[in-house]
């Protein structure tokens, strides 16, 4: 167990080592969400119905837990990239041909990739509130709400290394998670309130987990007086946590694939 | 208490190598490993010999806990490399064939973080670093990126990281490929005074003679997976114990064969890709009695030289194949 504990550490150090070290990777992941909070936030304002009657504040609020969501899955992305990249650099047999539990490789990674989301959910947040957003809730509600957005970032994290464990080519990892990029944003509720999607996209936005990590984040922390929630808040979090297990289930299959002797 | 056991109960100490009827079989029924059998003795250097494909970097594979054997056993120390496989790794350092750096860490992280992952507690690992980069002449590069070192450089860096953690025995895959002279040098240097100061255990694979020649105790010479020579390099030549003439050139061999061996001074015929070795006792006084056997006979010359015996003369005999020596001198 404590074996177990310190490989995971020393994994995860390691990596946020390196993430920290590299500037590039740090804004280029960065810059994105921002991008999406100052550029289509200030845009969209005064064509979505919202807020008409308030100020600018309301629509960046309204679209905020979605940019976190967006930027979870960047750090995710990112978080796969490092797991591939020690794959193929061969990183990954230095780890096997030493005497760690095989579950800290795993566990490292994860710990990592979700630190990395949660870094940038967290500057995001920031951005927006320095946009405009106005959040509310209390301590109780920001913590169940950071819960949320950890729980998601674990389910996409668990995707991201997944994914990254199918491929040895960067390009192929990044054409297949660009794949995802699109819809989890726009075929959700993230951008637009649920009630104004075709019925075909609204099933879809239905199907996806962001829309509940979204609606759950509205509720606690970004909850406008007068709007209304489109799952009830016990639903979104199961909905979050099922992601967050199911995708931790798929990346623990494909690192133990890669990982056992043959 | 198996048999196996009781043997090394009585003699005492067990080998830091012991490998026993290895046989290693890849999906698509590709044998690499054909019951290879040999143990290298604590405190001495061993070198895996062979061209590419013999086998070398799947026994080393089997020997670091990478992959499994599909039949026989190996052992480190008296522990089994599957049964025993978490106290195999805490003993053992390892270098990867290929060039396996986190470029993006410095020469010191790389250290640091390796020592970490063997649970060596934060002051052994700076103390341990500091004094290995020194002993592989990295001190000043230490706080730079492995991105921006040379090969040579990476490849020491990789030595260091394999000693880091104070191994009893080191494994190197091809520890100078892709180097430079000077750069095979300087890691020879370093890997000849680790054996002298600190009575380590060192197995190496190599395809290049030069390098097991000059570094190792003992050579063992394998081929499509099977050790087909072993012992130590001056025995091996010894043994050989003449000059070689190497007939290059083409046609069937068989007649000449046949005509060399029944002459008194010739004392081996070996048949290679390209022509024959043939083993006397002075080359320079029955050159060409050698060669004057060849006409009439169905193998046209193209090529004649002589050499003195080595370790390429060795290998040859033994597997049929001449090896390139390597670049350095």
């Amino acid at each position: 167990m404590t074996a177990t504990i310190n490989a995971t550490l020393t994994i995860w150090n390691k990596h946020m080592r390196k993430f920290l070290m590299n500037g590039e990777e740090l804004f280029g992941t960065m810059i994105q969400p921002v991008l999406w909070v100052a550029l289509f936030g200030l845009g969209m304002k005064g064509v979505v119905g919202l807020g008409e009657s308030s100020d600018s504040g309301n629509y960046i609020g309204f679209m905020l837990p979605g940019i976190v969501a967006l930027s979870a899955m960047g750090g995710a992305i990112g978080g796969g990239m490092t797991w591939l990249d020690e794959r193929v650099r061969g990183i990954l047999k230095e780890y096997l041909v030493s005497p760690i539990p095989r579950a800290s490789i795993l566990l490292g990674n994860a710990c990592s990739t979700v630190s990395k989301a949660a870094v940038q959910a967290i500057v995001i947040f920031l951005v927006g509130m320095l946009i405009g957003a106005r959040p509310g809730g209390g301590m109780l509600d920001w913590l169940l709400a950071a819960a949320l957005m950890i729980a998601y970032a674990l389910g996409f994290t668990g995707l991201a290394l997944s994914v990254a464990s199918q491929t040895d080519d960067l390009m192929a990892y990044h054409a297949m998670i660009m794949l995802l990029n699109l819809p989890v944003l726009f075929l959700s509720n993230a951008l637009y309130p649920l009630e104004s999607l075709p019925g075909w996209m609204r099933i879809g936005a239905m199907a996806n987990p962001t829309s509940y990590l979204v609606d759950g984040m509205r509720q606690l922390v970004l909850s406008e007086p007068g709007s209304s929630a489109d799952f009830p808040l016990w639903l979104c979090v199961v909905i979050v946590l099922v992601f967050a297990c199911a995708g931790l289930g798929l990346a623990a299959r494909a690192i133990s694939n890669k990982t056992t002797r043959r | 208490m198996t048999m196996a056991d009781d043997r090394r109960a009585v003699s005492g100490v067990p080998k830091a190598v012991e490998v026993s009827e290895l046989t290693k079989v890849y999906t698509g029924n590709v044998r690499a490993l054909d019951r290879l059998t040999l143990s290298v003795d604590t405190g001495t250097i061993y070198a895996l010999l062979g061209p590419n494909g013999a086998g070398k970097t799947t026994t080393i594979s089997i020997l670091t806990t990478l992959i499994s054997p599909t039949d026989g056993s190996a052992r480190i120390n008296g522990m089994d490399v599957v049964r025993d496989e978490k106290k195999v790794r805490c003993d053992i350092g390892v270098t990867f064939q290929e060039m396996i750096l986190d470029d993006a860490l410095t020469g010191r992280q790389v250290l640091t973080y390796h020592g970490r992952l063997y649970r060596m507690s934060r002051g052994d690992c700076t103390s341990r670093a500091k004094q290995l980069l020194e002993l592989i002449d990295l001190g000043d590069a230490a706080d730079r990126k492995c991105k921006t070192y040379s090969g040579g450089m990476k490849r020491r860096l990789e030595l260091a990281r394999a000693l880091m953690t104070v191994p009893k025995v080191l494994f190197l895959d091809e520890p100078t490929l892709g180097l430079d002279p000077s750069g095979r040098a300087q890691i020879w240097k370093y890997i000849r005074s680790l054996v002298k100061d600190t009575g380590l255990t060192i197995f190496l694979t190599t395809h290049y003679l030069d390098e097991a020649h000059r570094l190792a105790d003992r050579v063992g010479i394998l081929d499509q997976g099977r050790l087909v020579a072993e012992g130590a390099p001056d025995q091996l030549i010894d043994e050989l114990g003449v000059d070689t003439i190497v007939l290059r050139g083409s046609g069937s061999t068989d007649d000449l064969r046949e005509k060399l061996q029944s002459l008194q001074f010739v004392e081996t015929v070996s048949v290679v890709d390209d022509g024959l070795l043939i083993g006397v006792e002075s080359s320079s006084r029955h050159l060409a009695d050698v060669v004057s056997q060849a006409s009439g006979s169905a193998f046209s010359i193209e090529d004649v030289s002589v050499s003195k015996p080595d370790l390429g003369a060795v290998f040859a005999k033994y597997t049929g194949h001449r090896l390139q020596n390597g670049d350095a001198s």
